[in-house]
């Protein structure tokens, strides 16, 4: 780690993230607005651990409906409602012996948004504790959960495509269920917790480190 | 101003704002959370009971897919089916929806529905293509009921209006279930269920009739059977009954009522009525309107066959009712015994006018007057039952009475009921003894005797025979050379002969010439007569007249 560097947040500064522009806020103060687009800038994002804390727990509630309730209802000739559930739909794939599959749906849509509640809380939780031995890995587990994130809606589209097109109305029709709606809220939450949790946070630990080495 | 103040950066527009100790973030867990929370009671609430049906077989039941129904609207699903614990009932675990709960009471029947297709109509047809469903009928009980005994068969239609009857069939023919029933050709109900009577003597068939044709059902209405083709070898021939074409092809059962019978009340829900084999059977007089007779041959009644007619001076009077056998131990006499049943209107209607009227009075009313006219018939016309034949082909036999003066007396009880009546013997009969007589001609002959004497005359004709044969043999050794020796001489004498007459030379020649010439001239002379003669015949008694130019 190097020791030398200075963060803007000591100068007074922040760097507006619309346009990247550097300007200084006036002493004591966190917000403004950027002297050239006009967008908000700050130090340090206002209530970024509490409002991440909070998408983080909202996602965690929602996802255990996700999981819960049906994803897609099949409606088929004779009056038949078949019901399939996420984890419902890996046992079937993996009792068909589509086991590839089974393993890519049980990744993609339970195991990663699982993995990003845990590593969302796990970032929240660490950069509380004001402790700098592991901001680079929290970086790196930040950024990844950041690029992960948008394919998590994947599950969605292909619920959406299919009830879309699956609609042959004396034979078969496909509905979406209750499940996908929350699965699309664990999805977005997580996305929005990501985004409200300022990266900077992390090094300050760093830099109050640096500042009490000093 | 301060805008490059420090370090020569921008400085950015301070926005003022009150510091909130916990953010408004937190409305989003929250409102997740009660959301969540929700749907999830939602659900739960919405959930209907659970209930256990057990089937003998789960025919088509599948999990997640076979849904319950009832009057085509599906009010559950299949949740799991697996076998109960002795592997001899399949125990089907479904998922009722909640507005459907008030179903499941007590008496409730389940069966599966599968595609039935006969040729009254295709039923269950979705199920092809969906799989079999699991249809209810709600029982009467007030109490909930969470397990249930699921039927194996499709239970009889229970709402609809209408009347069920029980018949007694000796077969069950063509019917099957769901087989019309018809009223003047009309279909007015259906055949339920059938089942073997518990005597195994008959089947029993329960029909149901809808309403209003069931007030059509009387007490003495009659059953018969309008299955298919009916073809049956009576006495008259090949007869073939067909009632309409969808009965021809998926069977059915028609009902009537005798028009003498049209008063009697409605008939009670359930009860028993006789299925007959035909309309003409069905709609007969009943048998209390009948007077019996036994007859007992002395021939051999094969060909006579119940239903088979009675006749008196050829025209139907009665039918063959039973036949059996008799045995007197007495004189170890076997005997066929024939019942036969006659129909006084019937025969009353063969009469005209008064003499009707007393035929119905003296059969139906007064049992004396009617044994004392009978046995007047018997003893002093000769009354006599006899089997004749209606057809050479088919050998079917009838009895007909007929009146034979000069038959021998007959010794009967007259004081028996059934009454027995005299019989004679029977045409097939009589044709069989005057056969039997002619072969016992035939058979006397001695024709034994007759074949060794033709055969002793045709060895003697051989034998003659080989004696012409030597003595022709002899002939032509001996006696044809001399022969040729005679008719050599008699060339000789030929040429000899032909030499000394014929000979250019021959001394008769001349005279032979001359005798000729002459003979020539008098012929001449003979046929001038003849001519002359011919022009005048006169002058065979006027002599010659004179030659006039």
């Amino acid at each position: 780690m190097n020791p030398s560097f200075v963060t803007a947040k000591a100068r007074g500064c922040a760097a507006c993230r619309a346009c990247s522009l550097v300007s200084h806020l006036p002493d004591g103060q966190e917000d403004g607005f950027c002297p050239r687009c006009g967008e908000p800038i700050c130090i340090r994002r206002r209530h970024s651990r509490q409002t991440a804390a909070a998408l983080v727990a909202s996602a965690a509630i929602c996802y255990v409906p996700a999981n819960l309730l049906p994803v897609m209802r099949t409606y088929s000739l004779g009056g038949g409602v078949e019901e399939d559930t996420i984890i419902g739909g890996v046992m079937l794939l993996y009792g068909s012996g589509s086991w590839f599959l089974a393993l890519v749906v049980l990744v993609a849509s339970i195991m990663i948004p699982l993995g990003k509640l845990v590593a969302l809380g796990y970032l929240l939780w660490h950069s509380s504790l004001h402790r700098n031995a592991s901001a680079h890995e929290e970086s790196r587990l930040y950024h990844v959960v950041e690029v992960i994130g948008r394919w998590s809606m994947l599950d969605v589209f292909v619920a959406s495509y299919t009830v879309a097109l699956v609609q042959l109305r004396p034979l078969i029709s496909i509905v979406p269920g209750p499940g996908i709606l929350f699965f699309a809220a664990v999805v977005i939450l997580t996305m929005l917790a990501v985004e409200y949790l300022d990266p900077r946070l992390n090094w300050d630990v760093t830099a109050k480190g640096y500042e009490h080495h000093v | 101003m301060s805008e490059h103040s420090n370090h020569g950066l921008p400085e950015a527009t301070v926005v003022r704002h009150k510091r909130l100790r916990l953010s408004v973030v937190w409305l989003i867990p929250l409102l997740a959370a009660v959301l969540a929370l929700g749907i999830l009671i939602e659900r739960l609430t919405a959930q209907g009971p659970t209930i256990k049906i057990t089937f003998s077989a789960g025919e088509g039941i599948e999990a997640g897919k076979t849904v319950l129904k009832y009057r085509d609207v599906t009010v559950g699903q299949v949740t799991a089916v697996h076998f109960a614990e002795d592997f001899h009932k399949v125990e089907v675990t479904a998922k009722i929806a909640k507005s459907a709960s008030g179903l499941m009471v007590e008496g409730t029947r389940f069966w599966v529905v599968a595609p039935h297709i006969s040729i009254t109509g295709i039923s269950g047809i979705s199920t092809l293509l969906s799989g079999n469903f699991i249809e209810l009928s709600p029982g009467t009980g007030k109490q909930a009921e969470r397990s249930f005994i699921g039927l194996d068969q499709q239970p009889r239609i229970t709402d609809q209006a209408g009347r069920r009857f029980i018949l007694s069939a000796p077969e069950l023919g063509s019917l099957s279930i769901g087989a019309p029933l018809y009223f003047r050709q009309l279909p007015v109900g259906e055949v339920e269920s059938y089942e073997l009577a518990k005597d195994g003597q008959a089947v029993t068939v329960t029909v149901f009739v809808r309403s209003p044709y069931d007030a059509q059902v009387h007490a003495e209405t009659r059953f018969w059977n309008a299955s298919g083709v009916d073809v049956s070898l009576g006495e008259a021939g090949i007869n073939v009954h067909t009632a309409s074409l969808l009965a021809l092809l998926a069977g059915g059962v028609s009902f009537d009522t005798p028009s003498f019978f049209m008063q009697t009340p409605p008939a009670s829900d359930g009860a028993t009525f006789k299925v007959h084999p035909d309309r003409a059977t069905a709609m007969k007089q009943p048998e209390a309107y009948a007077r019996r007779y036994v007859l007992y041959f002395n021939d051999s009644v094969r060909g006579l066959s119940v239903g088979a007619p009675v006749t008196l001076m050829g025209l139907t009077v009665g039918e063959v009712t039973d036949i059996g056998l008799s045995f007197d131990e007495t004189t170890l006499a076997v005997r066929p015994r024939v019942f036969v049943s006659f129909y006084p209107e019937l025969a009353a209607s063969k009469f005209s006018g008064k003499q009707r009227d007393a035929v119905l009075s003296n059969t139906q009313q007064d049992n004396e007057r009617h044994i004392r006219v009978i046995r007047r018939l018997v003893e002093e016309r000769g009354l006599r039952a006899r089997l004749r034949s209606s057809s050479l082909i088919t050998g079917q036999q009838y009895v007909a009475f007929e009146f034979l003066p000069g038959a021998p007396k007959s010794h009967l009880d007259w004081g028996h009921e059934p009454l027995e009546l005299p019989v004679a013997r029977g045409e097939i009969a009589e044709l069989e003894s005057t056969l039997a007589s002619i072969l016992g001609k035939i058979d006397r002959m001695p024709l034994a005797k007759i074949g060794t004497e033709a055969a002793g005359s045709l060895e003697a004709l051989h034998k003659t025979l080989g004696d012409a044969d030597v003595l022709l043999k002899d002939v032509d050794a001996k006696t044809v050379p001399q022969i040729g020796v005679a008719l050599a001489d008699v060339h000789r004498a030929l040429e000899s002969a032909n030499a000394t007459l014929l000979g250019p030379d021959a001394p008769n020649q001349q005279a032979l010439h001359e005798a000729l010439e002459q003979l020539s001239r008098s012929a001449r002379s003979l046929r001038q007569l003849t001519d002359y003669l011919e022009r005048h015949p006169e002058a065979l008694l006027r002599g010659k007249s004179e030659e006039k130019p």
